[in-house]
């Protein structure tokens, strides 16, 4: 008899917090984003009964639909699911409502609050709302303001917002736009999601640094000699490029992605398990990091953009060549970079952040790489002994991983390195959620904790400031390298790490 | 969490007059309020146990309806006092049964209703009924109300976040003349539950009178005779009632426990080889560890073949039966009483659990999960250490009836959990007659 696919007995376990009732109201509600992630994990969440009954979605666009039509739109894009689970979706689609609303109006924003009155007698829903900007994110202050003038924010116990990325495009314009949105409602109210913080194995960075008391000791420059944190994507620009080509990795991936983990990797531990505490670590360990050559930023970073790659027989397009992308295109697709964070723990580690598209595998972790043994007693299989290394895994095969050096086997005493490995799915078996669901949930909960702050927002992209203005000033001071697709990016990436005698991980 | 008193003393009305006084009030007193837009509470709070121990001089009052730890104290010294057994749970009826027989004519301030929990004031309730009956079956009925609107800082902007208290006390005539008023109480808009905090052999009419769909029902199977409890708990799910009990969220750690140890796929294969389940209780009281045993079952798939009674072993008598699995293997059952030294608060609290699974070909899994280390010792006997054995000390949840409570109201479900569902006429199947 085969082995049985999940585990019977955690069916319906996982509803450890249950949401309280409530409103969730998405702008945008006619996008890509509320079909592709928003219904869905909503919809997940209701089948986990972690929804309450007085629940209920408003979406709103411009567009002119009926609630009906909102909800035979949403059915059809999650069409699958839908036919695996029609009972459920047909007591989920009652939840759903839809409002056309254009936020820049505001006799629009003034209908809405009768609208959403309407809805709270009708599902009970407690004048408890959360407001979901899935919208351009130009409009994301003029939103936070026609609610505001509309009098939807003013009580920070019902009301939140909900934030996208980006979260503004530099620190200039992210510090413009956190003085708007905390001028229409209190920062406790402003969820700005990343939602690489909804995925699990991120949020374990967290418990296995403060649960544990084995790792404490030796997190710090006394034992740590470097930490690599990559995050790697295979697929192109895909139909992004008209957003990819005023962002590019830096801004689409570094500032919140990569500084999310280099933020949760480093912190300080919390007094407690609250988000504030948590937050403050966070953007005080961000405060404490720097490039590591402020004064000559292209010394420490190096930017690339793919080329044709792939076979014969499955050629890729170069970024240049792909539709949308102007054919002399400067935005990078790679880039790479050195930071060190001036505080105690962390003095004069060098922290090794990289990131690109059209890499040879998809895969995000951090991998720490400790000192070497003093003394080298044994020979090494592989000449000298490998330096221990915890690795992180953030995605794909979740979980966690030890080098060290063992005994080879043999009548000698030559150590070689092995891989002690914890794996996620080994452990427990079951898929995580969609990051989006649990960020979703915790919105929903007003649990701020996944949720980045204003002063972490203007940390992260204070941190890069150097590199953003170099990019604008001059360009070519800090020049695209080509790399072939399928490649772990250009060469001079390499050398940010060879004035050490380091290499980067390949994984 | 301290509870809290409501902030304005109750007010004494003569019954016919509070509905009238309730509607003025929202409509003057606080004007421009119509109260929060939440839910409706209606509990049920006899506070037996409370009473007697307050009447034969054991407890100080006042009387709250709460458990506190100075109650739970009483009540254990009270259980040998009476010459029970030190496994009677200082909420079994019997306890509060046994005191009545005894003297006394100690009385203290009756506050049952004017307490609310900070966990359920948090959710704002609209209007929150007490229904306080009291030991001297003859008193008449007095009604107390109270209006309450949080502090400016706890309710933020809104007006509409006020609530008010409603409090019918009496003997248990003067509480069933007092249903009359009750309907009419119950905003008709806004969600309502009923807690059923008490036994539920008491009292049938009442609880038919409150609890009716579509109001949510709150109940504790661990309270009242085994039948009684299943049978209501089984009744009221297949009328499509949202019925939530009390017994069956105190199971949670048990549950999330037995699955941890299955959550590696490497041991999920053994589930379809189980060929024994053992679950030991304290006392006599039987339904926690049948609701248990019957989520297992129904996870697993397994179908009821028999049940029967067990011979006693001198803390009562245990229950066994015979389950076919899928593949047409029987799985063995026994749930047996166990004497303890210091009893839980609740009637039937789980001791231990044993799982024997024999997967063809490969070297047993023996599972075994208990309370406490002393509780794993009577499970470990028997040859299971040639097995290969997983051992886990359940951790003990520490939450009060109102953290419950206010987690249902939080999450405010209108149907029956369906794990529940599922279990709930399987226990009562394996209940022998």
């Amino acid at each position: 008899m085969g082995a049985t696919l999940t585990n019977p007995l955690r069916v319906g376990l996982r509803q450890e917090r249950v949401i309280p009732p409530q409103c969730l109201v998405i702008f945008g509600a006619s996008g890509d984003l509320t079909h592709r992630k928003l219904i869905p994990a909503l919809f997940e969440l209701f089948r986990q009964r972690r929804l309450p009954s007085e629940f209920a979605v408003l979406g709103c666009a411009r567009r002119p639909w009926s609630d009906e039509e909102f909800r035979s739109r949403m059915a059809e894009a999650l069409a699958p699911e839908v036919k695996r689970h029609q009972s459920a979706w047909d007591q989920f689609a009652a939840c759903l409502f839809y409002e056309p609303v254009d936020l820049q109006q505001p006799a629009d924003a003034v209908r809405l609050g009768t609208r959403l009155e309407a809805i709270d007698k009708l599902k009970a829903t407690r004048g408890n709302r959360t407001f979901y900007l899935s919208v351009s994110p130009a409009f994301y202050g003029s939103g936070c303001r026609s609610l505001a003038a509309a009098g939807l924010l003013k009580d920070p116990s019902r009301s939140r917002v909900v934030i996208e990325k980006p979260f503004g495009t530099d620190y200039a314009s992210a510090e413009q736009l956190n003085r708007v949105v905390q001028s229409c409602g209190q920062e406790q109210q402003i969820f700005r999601i990343d939602h690489y913080l909804g995925k699990e194995t991120v949020q374990n960075i967290l418990v296995l640094r403060f649960a544990n008391t084995i790792f404490e000791p030796i997190w710090n420059r006394n034992y740590i000699a470097n930490v690599q944190i990559t995050a790697a994507e295979t697929v192109g620009v895909e139909e992004r490029a008209g957003y990819y080509e005023s962002s590019g990795a830096l801004r689409d991936m570094v500032q919140n992605h990569l500084t999310q983990m280099l933020a949760l990797t480093t912190m300080e531990a919390p007094g407690r398990f609250d988000p504030e505490a948590i937050r403050n670590e966070k953007a005080k360990v961000l405060q404490a990091a720097r490039l590591a050559n402020e004064e000559e930023p292209w010394k420490c970073c190096v930017r690339g953009q793919y080329s044709q790659g792939g076979s014969r027989v499955n050629p890729v397009a170069g970024y240049r060549q792909e539709p949308g992308v102007n054919a002399n295109s400067t935005t990078e697709t790679y880039v790479a970079m050195k930071l060190f964070i001036d505080n105690w723990r962390w003095q004069g580690v060098p922290f090794y952040l990289r990131t690109g598209k059209r890499l040879p595998k998809r895969l995000s972790e951090v991998v720490l790489t400790f000192h070497e043994a003093p003394v080298h007693l044994f020979d090494a299989a592989g000449g000298s002994p490998t330096a221990n290394q915890l690795i992180l895994r953030i995605q794909p095969d979740e979980g966690a991983g030890f080098v060290f050096e063992v005994k080879a086997p043999g009548s000698g005493m030559r150590s070689r390195p092995v891989d002690m490995h914890f794996s996620y799915d080994e452990s427990f078996g079951e898929p995580s959620d969609e990051g989006y669901v649990r960020l979703l949930a915790d919105a929903m909960l007003g649990d701020p904790t996944l949720f980045t702050r204003s002063d972490e927002v203007e940390a992260a992209w204070r941190l890069y400031t150097p590199l953003l203005e170099l990019i604008e000033d001059a360009p070519w001071q800090l020049p695209i390298h080509p790399y072939e697709a399928g490649t772990w990016g250009p060469g001079a990436a390499d050398n940010l790490l060879a004035e050490e005698g380091l290499m980067w991980r390949r994984p | 969490m301290a509870p809290q008193l409501t902030l304005q003393a109750p007010l004494e009305l003569p019954p016919d007059q509070v509905p009238a006084y309730l509607e003025t009030l929202w409509s003057q007193g606080l004007k421009g309020s119509t109260g929060a837009a939440t839910f409706s509470l209606v509990v049920w709070e006899p506070s037996w146990l409370q009473q007697q121990l307050v009447r034969t001089g054991r407890l100080d009052g006042p009387i709250s309806g709460l458990l506190s730890e100075e109650l739970l104290e009483a009540a254990r010294s009270a259980v040998t006092d009476c010459g029970l057994p030190p496994s009677t749970a200082p909420s079994a009826p019997e306890l509060a049964w046994a005191l009545g027989q005894q003297e006394g004519h100690h009385s203290a301030p009756d506050l049952r209703g004017q307490f609310v929990d900070r966990a359920i004031s948090a959710h704002r309730p609209r209007r929150l009924i007490t229904l306080a009956p009291t030991l001297t079956a003859d008193t008449p009925l007095e009604t107390l109300v109270a209006a309450y609107c949080p502090l400016p800082e706890e309710r933020g902007s809104g007006e509409d976040a006020c609530g008010d208290v409603v409090v019918l006390r009496g003997g248990m005539g003067a509480i069933q003349q007092g249903l009359a008023i009750l309907q009419p109480l119950i905003e008709p808009d806004l969600p309502c539950w009923v807690w059923w905090n008490g036994s539920l052999d008491e009292s049938p009419e009442v609880l038919e009178a409150l609890a009716t769909p579509p109001r949510r029902l709150v109940l504790d199977s661990s309270i009242g005779s085994p039948r009684r409890c299943l049978d209501q708990l089984v009744e009221r799910i297949a009328t499509g009632q949202a019925v939530n009990d009390l017994n069956w969220l105190r199971l949670r750690s048990w549950r999330e426990s037995l699955a941890m140890v299955f959550d590696p796929p490497s041991r999920q294969g053994a589930l379809q080889h189980v060929v024994q389940l053992d679950i030991d209780v304290e006392g006599h009281h039987p339904v926690k560890g049948l609701l248990l045993a019957a989520w297992i079952a129904d996870r697993l798939g397994w179908h009821l073949e028999t049940s029967y009674q067990l011979p006693t072993n001198g803390d009562g008598e245990g229950i066994g039966a015979e389950f076919q699995r899928g593949d047409g293997e029987s799985v063995q059952f026994r749930l047996m009483p166990v004497p303890v030294g210091l009893a839980k608060t609740h009637p039937g609290a789980l001791v231990g659990l044993r799982l024997i699974c024999a997967p063809h070909g490969q070297a047993p899994l023996c599972v075994i999960l208990c309370s406490e280390s002393g509780g794993c010792m009577r499970l470990e006997a028997g040859g299971v250490a040639s097995m290969e054995l997983a051992e886990e000390v359940v951790p003990m949840p520490n939450e009060s009836e109102e953290m419950e409570l206010a987690r249902l109201l939080g999450g405010g479900h209108d149907t029956t959990n369906p794990l529940l569902a599922a279990a709930a006429p399987l226990a009562a199947k394996l209940l022998p007659e």
